[in-house]
């Protein structure tokens, strides 16, 4: 029995240890911007990058990370899962350019109907590039985030096509609609309501938070964005000019800043906090031109790894060679 | 969660946010009794606020016939059903605990919010109606609940007072403007409010983002999702007019169009004075009168816990134990009383459909008795008492008598007022 108890005793110490030194990490992770663990690297595409086809082979000279994502579990509504966006991201002619891939086995573009819900991505900036992150989740008030989402139902209705209840139910018969062309009887519309304006030209949003609950839709839009789904995964490009006037992120070449990701499946009706999130990674604006290496781990990161890693194995053989030895002795 | 007081109830429940009362509190009451579901309320509000793109299917006010209609289908049924998985067989009422303060006793059971706790959901159970649910708004209109367990045949007795053994009745439905709305806990952007003036609830057209917590929330199906503009729209109380800025009455409250335009005149609505978290005391005032005072009117399914705010009077044919699952507790007491009148009741009964401004208060000059009979083994006396219901600037509104007067036409009129055939 003893042997046995503190043999256990080991074995939770070295999980405890293990436990706050990931959080240890997870806090160094929200705290600081130099520890930002994965760095996407944007560099410089000498062909131009077509924005409406999101596959396109210039892509493949952009270096891919794998960004771990998990459900939102802060605030109401929570949701989202695991799973994995792979990210690249490049520049050209002024322009960023990020492209998100991840798997969805269903193509949801519609909110037609009331149970519909749209597939959706977002990438997230810190608005002021400095030495503390904003919380990953919506920003804080005294450091606030730029947003820019993508929804497939946008994209459907980008342009002329607003989803009318024609378009869901061909054989609806409405005789009249009156006093049709004036702004009020949509109020939503009328009111500048960003995600009920019928002359969208875009399908991704240029938007800014300050906390939970506080998403707006900023004074300019200037972020372009299109996605294309086959054969299970959705491809999404978002762009915008790197710098530009007003109170957003700016990006400029050489410099870094910090970036986050979120996806939306429509299929399993998630939509606002109901996301699968990651935490913020470093996004560095290289000068270099793309060739299809580099980007992923950070040489620190890479280090970080490799000392955690090492302590788990040490502790684990440690605790192995333990039991063994116990059992021996009682054998 | 907070801890807030639902005096439906009798007791304190958990809310999403603490307790804050409106100033003045948008109540109506609907006689059940006496509609004929000509849908006039419905179509008057459909052609004032839902004749638009993306609102085809909406109806902001409806009247389904139960039990067995429903706008969406089904919808309380739902609902009942979820709160009883959550707490099953516990949905019952201690009405040893009646007081003025508790008029209906105390709820045992679990409310939306409090079900949502232990079901680990976010902050009240719900749904969110497919499209086939929001069809057909009027299915089962005029379909009856016949013999139990045969179907298709009316039962032999079927018309014998005090309760129909084949019956249905009609339900008038607009949204509650609910104290704790189950929409405005729901919304995670906080875009939807109740306005501190009258309390009615209104989604921020500019603020939401149609992420449809609202209408999976709302117990009674009242927020209204709407395609085209992807966010969501309910009922505004018709708040414009309540406020008195349409400019038919010069600035003179008065009531929504689907009360306004009543042909069965059921439908009676106006303001109460909020003090302290409770409605103050104001027995003249007739919302007043008929909710707390003469307890004749009820809150529809009032164990949701949301605290709605538009009363029924309840139909008084229909079996009582349904009746008590819709109504709550006070049903036996309020039928008996609508039965029954007293002489105050039946003047204030005449207020119904007398005028379109906001009656804040009445008065009844008596008149002589006009019957004094017996029915059903019971004293029936009734008094030719006339009601003056006073409107927002303290004007006489509306000048009625209980005995409808009677006009003979004056044969000099005949050959220029009537039909041509």
């Amino acid at each position: 029995m003893g042997t046995l108890s503190s043999s256990r005793r080991l074995s939770t110490g070295i999980l405890a240890l293990v436990l706050v030194g990931a959080a240890v990490l997870t806090l160094l992770d929200l705290r600081l911007a130099s520890s930002q663990t994965i760095t996407l690297v944007a560099k410089r595409s000498e062909n131009a990058i077509p924005l409406d086809d999101p596959s396109a082979d210039v892509w493949d000279k952009g270096a891919p990370i794998q960004v771990p994502l998990s459900g939102q579990n802060v605030v109401a509504p929570k949701g989202g899962d695991q799973g994995t966006v792979t990210a690249r991201a490049l520049h050209h002619d002024g322009k960023l350019y990020i492209r998100l891939e991840w798997n969805d086995e269903s193509e949801d573009a519609s909110t037609g109907r009331q149970n519909d819900f749209t597939d959706a991505a977002a990438v997230q900036f810190p608005v002021e590039h400095g030495e503390s992150v904003p919380a990953f989740c919506m920003g804080n008030p005294e450091a606030p985030v730029n947003i820019w989402q993508w929804k497939a139902s946008w994209q459907t209705g980008t342009g002329a096509s607003v989803l009318d209840v024609q378009d869901v139910y061909p054989n609806v018969d409405v005789d009249l609609y009156p006093f049709e062309d004036e702004a009020e009887f949509y109020p939503a519309s009328a009111s500048g309501n960003i995600v009920a304006r019928a002359d969208r030209t875009s399908a991704a949003d240029n938007l800014l938070a300050g906390s939970f609950g506080t998403l707006r839709a900023a004074e300019d839009q200037m972020v372009n964005g299109m996605g294309s789904w086959d054969d299970g995964k959705w491809r999404v490009v978002f762009s915008r000019d790197l710098e530009v006037a007003g109170e957003y992120a700016q990006f400029s070449e050489g410099d870094s800043t910090n970036v986050a990701f979120a996806v939306w499946d429509g299929a399993r009706a998630e939509r606002d906090g109901i996301k699968s999130v990651s935490q913020f990674m470093t996004l560095e604006i290289s000068p270099e031109i793309a060739t299809g290496g580099g980007g992923g781990l950070s040489g620190e990161a890479v280090g970080l790894f490799v000392v955690v890693g090492l302590v788990v194995i040490v502790g684990l053989a440690a605790a192995g060679s333990y039991l063994l030895y116990t059992r021996r002795q009682t054998a | 969660m907070a801890k807030v007081h639902n005096w439906q109830l009798g007791r304190e429940m958990e809310y999403r946010f603490p307790e804050v009362h409106p100033n003045r509190q948008f109540v109506a009451v609907f006689n059940t009794n006496r509609c004929i579901a000509c849908q006039t309320c419905t179509f008057a509000c459909k052609s004032t606020w839902t004749f638009s793109r993306g609102q085809e299917y909406m109806w902001w006010n409806n009247v389904e016939t139960k039990p067995y209609g429903g706008y969406p289908h089904h919808w309380d049924i739902k609902l009942l059903q979820m709160l009883n998985d959550a707490n099953p067989g516990g949905q019952t009422w201690d009405t040893s605990s009646q007081s003025d303060d508790a008029p209906y006793g105390e709820f045992k059971g679990m409310t939306i919010f409090e079900a949502a706790k232990k079901e680990g959901k976010d902050n009240a159970i719900g749904y969110i109606p497919t499209d086939e649910e929001w069809t057909s708004p009027n299915l089962y209109e005029d379909t009856a609940k016949g013999k139990p367990g045969v179907p298709g045949e009316y039962h032999p007795e079927g018309a014998q007072l005090p309760e129909h053994n084949t019956w249905f009745f009609y339900l008038q439905r607009i949204c509650n403007h609910c104290t704790y709305p189950g929409c405005v806990s729901a919304c995670p952007r906080s875009a939807i409010y109740k306005r501190p003036e009258d309390g009615i609830v209104l989604i921020d057209q500019e603020r939401c983002r149609g992420y449809r917590k609202c209408v999976e929330q709302c117990p009674y199906k009242k927020s209204m999702y709407r395609p085209n503009q992807q966010v969501s729209e309910k009922c505004i109380g018709c708040y414009p007019r309540v406020e008195g800025t349409d400019p038919l009455t010069n600035g003179i409250p008065m009531e929504p169009r689907c009360v306004a335009t009543c042909v069965g005149k059921i439908r009676l609505q106006g303001l109460v004075d909020i003090e302290d978290g409770h409605w103050a005391e104001a027995p003249t005032n007739p919302l007043y009168f008929l909710v707390r005072k003469e307890q004749v009117a009820l809150p529809l399914y009032p164990q949701f816990g949301t605290e709605p705010n538009v009363y029924y009077i309840p139909p008084r044919w229909v079996p009582r134990q349904y009746l008590r699952q819709l109504f709550g507790p006070g049903v036996d007491a309020a039928i008996e009383r609508y039965t029954n009148p007293s002489r105050e009741l039946q003047a204030v009964l005449q207020l119904f459909r007398a005028t379109q401004k906001i009656i804040f208060r009445y008065e009844i000059e008596e008149g002589e008795e006009i019957l004094d009979t017996e029915i059903n083994g019971r004293r029936v006396q009734l008094f030719n008492d006339t009601i003056i219901g006073f409107d927002g600037s303290g004007n006489e509104a509306a000048r009625i008598s209980v005995e409808e007067p009677f006009h003979i036409r004056n044969g000099d009129f005949a050959g220029q007022f009537q039909n041509s055939i």
